[in-house]
């Protein structure tokens, strides 16, 4: 569980993290949205005591993160795969970090195994590939089989294998009961993994909802029908409206209805006797929902 | 989980061991330390043999070594264990292992202490014997008293100088800046305040405080040519106090800023 109470954080003038107030729960995945620059990562390093904030408090399993004895076997974070010596080989890295908290030694195999990478733990890290250095950075994540775990865009780099094996881990830690908190900038990717979505823009809370209710909350359900004759589709179009349909083209043949439901656009076509050749429900994909709800705060926006 | 095992300081000071002796600079600058004091034993023994002008003991020797060549390995060493941190973001997996900002500072001095105190207790030996086999009984002899004052004085040196750097690196970040603070601070400093008028400050400033730590009382050491106003055991404790400095403040510097 981590909680977080009217989090701040300024840069001089500059407001990154803007009192932000939300608790991430345990047994399911938190996806942590925001545009770029939206203050996603500055919160997580406030959480684990990297950054401090001005104001307001970040609390892990109802502690600050400084107040663990052993942080690592509590909250285990992915923030940057590339926060290591480069001249140090990865067995040995993930070794110091066992030591540093008491975790077996013999932990470091195990972790190592379960992100493939035991063939190279003798190589140095600065050798690895984007995507071995977030593989290693999940293995230290992993390392002290902890309860909280932070991935800050986890899958950077990856492959489409690996990208597919995160997703598993992530959900697989989840079902384990532990808190799961990833950030990403990808909603494709986070309605594949999350359940949960916090989502943020210029450092203010935005939402915090289950996956489905964001998307219902933030888009509206339409309904695309098919008709190949212009004259049926132009007299299905005149009934839909009649009945308090909003209709506007879309591909070649296509209407797009709003406002009635897709059981009642099926029947008025029946009734005319219109020849279908399609007749869908349209869900908003995570991504356009979360595009109407951000477009306001893109921080690094193109101007039109 | 309450298990007080692991963890905490101890934990701290076992991960920067593992982390020390896992990346290859600090085997380099050890074996050039060790190379530079070989060397320059030999030479200087081999010189005595010839060089009926300016006659020295083995200590003498070991101390000349010591000081012009092998602590800049030394330096190098403890300033490249803390500022390898910040060069490739190393620091920000640190703070998550050790949050506790002040037991890190603890933990890597910790480390370098033994070490770097073993180092020059070796070193002072090996040049020692060498030059003495190498001059093989031209120069001066060298009494156990004389051998001894050399050898526990750069342990003692390289040991409190290894703190130094790493409060340096803790301070500035950067390995170019804490170096080239260091060794300003070690040798060229001590000579501008000694052209200016004020050579009685020379003696505490913590280069030449080592190399007194290393030379017998009432006898001048072979760097400044005068003879030290305090006891050996003195320049170490004038040392350690420019070395609690350095910790403190790059403490300061890491407690109150943002990884």
């Amino acid at each position: 569980m981590i909680t977080l109470r009217g989090l701040t954080k300024r840069y001089g003038e500059k407001t990154v993290v803007d009192a932000l107030t939300c608790d991430v729960e345990p047994g399911r995945v938190t996806g942590f949205l925001g545009p770029n620059g939206a203050g996603k990562s500055t919160t997580m390093r406030m959480t684990v005591g990297l950054d401090r904030p001005q104001d307001g408090e970040a609390l892990v399993g109802g502690r600050h993160y400084a107040e663990l004895r052993h942080p690592l076997r509590e909250v285990g974070a992915l923030l940057d795969a590339k926060a290591l010596h480069p001249g140090r080989s990865a067995g040995k890295h993930l070794l110091a970090m066992a030591r540093s908290n008491g975790i077996a030694p013999g932990r470091v195999e195990e972790v190592l195994a379960t992100v493939g990478l035991s063939d190279v733990a003798g190589k140095r890290a600065g050798q690895f590939s984007l995507g071995m250095g977030q593989r290693l950075g999940i293995a230290g994540a992993l390392l002290g089989d902890p309860g909280v775990l932070m991935f800050d865009e986890p899958v950077n780099g990856l492959d489409p294998d690996g990208v597919r094996w995160v997703r598993q881990l992530m959900r697989s830690l989840a079902a384990e009961g532990r808190t799961v908190f990833v950030s990403s900038h990808l909603m494709s990717e986070m309605q594949l993994t999350a359940d949960h979505l916090v989502v943020i823009g210029k450092g203010k809370l935005l939402a915090d909802a289950p996956v489905a209710e964001f998307i219902a909350g933030n888009s509206r359900t339409t309904v695309s029908v098919v008709v190949p004759a212009d004259a049926e589709r132009d007299a299905l179009d005149r009934r839909l409206r009649a009945e308090g349909g909003l209709t506007h083209p879309g591909e070649p043949g296509e209407l797009v209805v709003d406002g009635l439901a897709v059981t009642h656009v099926g029947d008025l076509a029946h009734e005319l006797g219109v020849r279908m050749h399609g007749l869908a429900e349209r869900t908003a994909s995570l991504e356009q929902a979360y595009m109407e709800l951000t477009a306001s705060s893109v921080e690094y926006g193109v101007s039109a | 989980m309450t298990t007080a095992v692991g963890g905490g300081l101890t934990g701290a000071v076992a991960a920067e061991w593992t982390k020390f002796w896992s990346v290859r600079a600090t085997w380099w600058c050890l074996a050039a330390g060790t190379a530079l004091m070989l060397g320059y034993s030999t030479l200087s023994g081999i010189a005595q043999r010839y060089d009926g002008d300016r006659p020295m003991g083995a200590h003498t020797i070991a101390l000349g070594g010591g000081f012009y060549l092998a602590q800049f390995a030394v330096i190098a060493a403890a300033t490249l264990f803390v500022t390898s941190e910040y060069a490739g973001g190393g620091i920000r997996s640190t703070l998550l292992w050790t949050p506790v900002r002040s037991r890190v500072v603890l933990a890597k001095a910790a480390v370098l202490l033994p070490v770097l105190a073993g180092y020059g207790v070796l070193l002072s030996c090996a040049g020692m014997a060498l030059a003495s086999t190498v001059k093989d009984g031209h120069g001066l002899p060298t009494s156990f008293a004389a051998g001894f004052t050399t050898t526990s004085g750069m342990g003692g040196y390289y040991a409190l100088l290894g703190l130094l750097c790493t409060g340096f690196g803790w301070a500035l970040r950067s390995a170019a800046g804490a170096l080239v603070s260091v060794i300003v601070l070690l040798v060229p400093l001590p000579l501008i305040v000694a052209s200016l008028g004020l050579p009685e400050l020379m003696p505490y400033f913590p280069g030449i405080a080592g190399v007194n730590a290393m030379v017998e009382a009432g006898q001048p050491n072979p760097i400044t040519m005068t003879v030290a106003p305090y006891a050996p055991w003195a320049g170490l404790a004038i040392c350690a106090v420019w070395s609690a400095a350095a910790l403190l403040t790059g403490a300061a510097v890491l407690h109150r800023r943002d990884a």
